[in-house]
């Protein structure tokens, strides 16, 4: 590596570190807080006797997992301008990531609530709860510990996703990057460089799961 | 206390309970036996509703029931009667992610909207009850079957329920296990609780019941005292059922 690279290297370490702090960052933690919120509603309609919420409920997981997260940002940025509704790009970014999120951990949140033995739903019952006290008191927090793991992981897969909103003109971390590899042509650098950085946030993520998992298992058997 | 009229219900085409007719005075425990698949947990459920009959009529206390096929009961009506009574399963049901005490806590606190203080205060008293003070702290899989089963039988009484339901609380237990939750179960007779309890312990039953039904097939063969229906049995069936259990108890003794 020249000097000239390895100056550019680190002058665009603070920019891109930025981005991804300010942008990156913030954009994962919204949408996987209302993807999740999503998600757990998606689920319990999905799980419920409700016919109709219960259709839309299982069209919309069909839809979203059924194609690619791209063309659904595309379509919500490009597209949705032509019938009138124009949104700015970081609504954009985070209604499509957000409706991503949603229609996959609803999936994981369904798995995790009929994991839990029917048992439990009776002995809340027996104790004169409604449906919705046993499901708030004795069933989510168990469900909430075996979803966990793929939870986790799904945000960790966020956190990546994310890239794919620099393609609609989000000035996130990566778009960062195209644009200083394209001033300094220096591609390979710059690219394998925020590639370390999400590495990085991934890392950080990761323990913090380990972390919230080992604190949920002091309830379990060994 | 408890009566039940003519009740009736089916899963499916399978009808399990052909016609029951029942009185339970307060203070007073009833056991259910039979064999397996004669209806008698399908039976003690349908005294809070975990399964809803098709039809027939049930009272316990101020709340009354008539069924009827397509008839929804009122989800408000279910939870008040629930309320009212409390019920211990084969299988503990403690809830995992909770201590022992805060198990015999949560029914105060969610349901009966008591306080922490004084949910606490009744939670310690009642595991002091069922000889397990010592172990307030500790979550369900710390302890043994039998332990388990005593914490849901506090964590049963907690919501002061005018009548408690055993579903098989002994069969999942470890025979060694079985004589402490018995053990319990026949102080809280002594002391006047009323209880509707399905068992195969028969000893038991002939120790602490008032009044013994014998099911089979749905439907209520035998009832009576302990010794009436125990010592004398009337019809062939509940001779042949009885004789099956103590050919049983004999052959585990050996």
């Amino acid at each position: 590596m020249t000097d000239r690279q390895i100056q550019i290297l680190l002058d665009s370490f603070w920019p891109l570190l930025k981005a991804g702090v300010l942008y990156t960052i913030p954009l994962t933690l919204i949408t996987f807080a209302l993807g999740l919120t999503l998600a757990i509603v998606t689920a319990l309609v999905r799980l419920s006797s409700l016919k109709i919420l219960k259709l839309i409920a299982d069209f919309y997981v069909w839809v979203i997992r059924g194609t690619p997260l791209l063309v659904q940002l595309f379509i919500i940025f490009y597209g949705l301008p032509s019938v009138g509704i124009t949104l700015d790009v970081y609504t954009s970014a985070v209604i499509g990531l957000s409706l991503s999120v949603g229609a996959y951990c609803s999936e994981i949140v369904r798995a995790a609530i009929l994991s839990v033995q029917k048992g439990q739903w009776e002995a809340a019952f027996s104790l004169g709860m409604s449906r919705m006290q046993a499901l708030r008191r004795i069933i989510l927090p168990q469900a909430a510990r075996v979803s966990v793991p793929p939870l986790g992981n799904a945000f960790i897969s966020l956190v990546k996703d994310t890239s794919l909103v620099a393609i609609i003109t989000f000035v996130d971390m990566f778009k960062k990057a195209q644009f200083i590899a394209a001033a300094t042509y220096e591609p390979m650098i710059i690219y394998c460089e925020v590639a370390v950085i999400y590495l990085a946030f991934s890392t950080v993520l990761s323990v913090l799961q380990n972390y919230v998992e080992k604190r949920l298992e002091r309830f379990t058997a060994t | 206390m408890i009566e039940i009229r003519g009740l009736h219900k089916s899963f499916g085409s399978l009808e399990v309970l052909k016609g029951v007719d029942l009185t339970l005075s307060k203070g007073k425990v009833l056991v259910i036996i039979g064999p397996s698949g004669s209806g008698k947990t399908t039976l003690l459920r349908c005294f809070n509703l975990l399964e809803v009959p098709d039809k027939g009529s049930l009272r316990l206390g101020d709340n009354s029931f008539e069924f009827h096929e397509h008839a929804k009961i009122p989800q408000k009506d279910i939870l008040a009667l629930r309320q009212n009574t409390g019920m211990v399963f084969q299988s503990f049901n403690l809830f995992p992610h909770m201590t022992a005490l805060e198990n015999v806590m949560e029914g105060q606190i969610t349901v009966q909207k008591k306080s922490k203080d004084d949910a606490r205060k009744r939670a310690e008293a009642l595991l002091a009850k069922v000889g397990l003070a010592d172990k307030a702290d500790s979550y369900p899989h710390k302890l043994s079957g039998g332990q388990q089963q005593r914490v849901a039988i506090a964590r049963a009484m907690a919501i002061e329920p005018e009548v408690l339901l055993f579903d098989e609380p002994t069969s999942a237990l470890d025979p060694e296990l079985v004589g402490e939750v018995l053990k319990v179960m026949k102080q809280l007779a002594t002391e006047g609780m009323t209880m509707a309890i399905v068992t195969h312990e028969m000893k038991f039953a002939a120790d602490v019941a008032d009044h013994i039904l014998l099911m089979d097939g749905g439907r209520i063969i035998e009832q009576g005292t302990p010794d009436e229906v125990l010592k004398n049995p009337r019809t062939a069936r509940a001779i042949q059922f009885l004789n099956h259990l103590n050919g049983k108890a004999e052959d585990s003794s050996e």
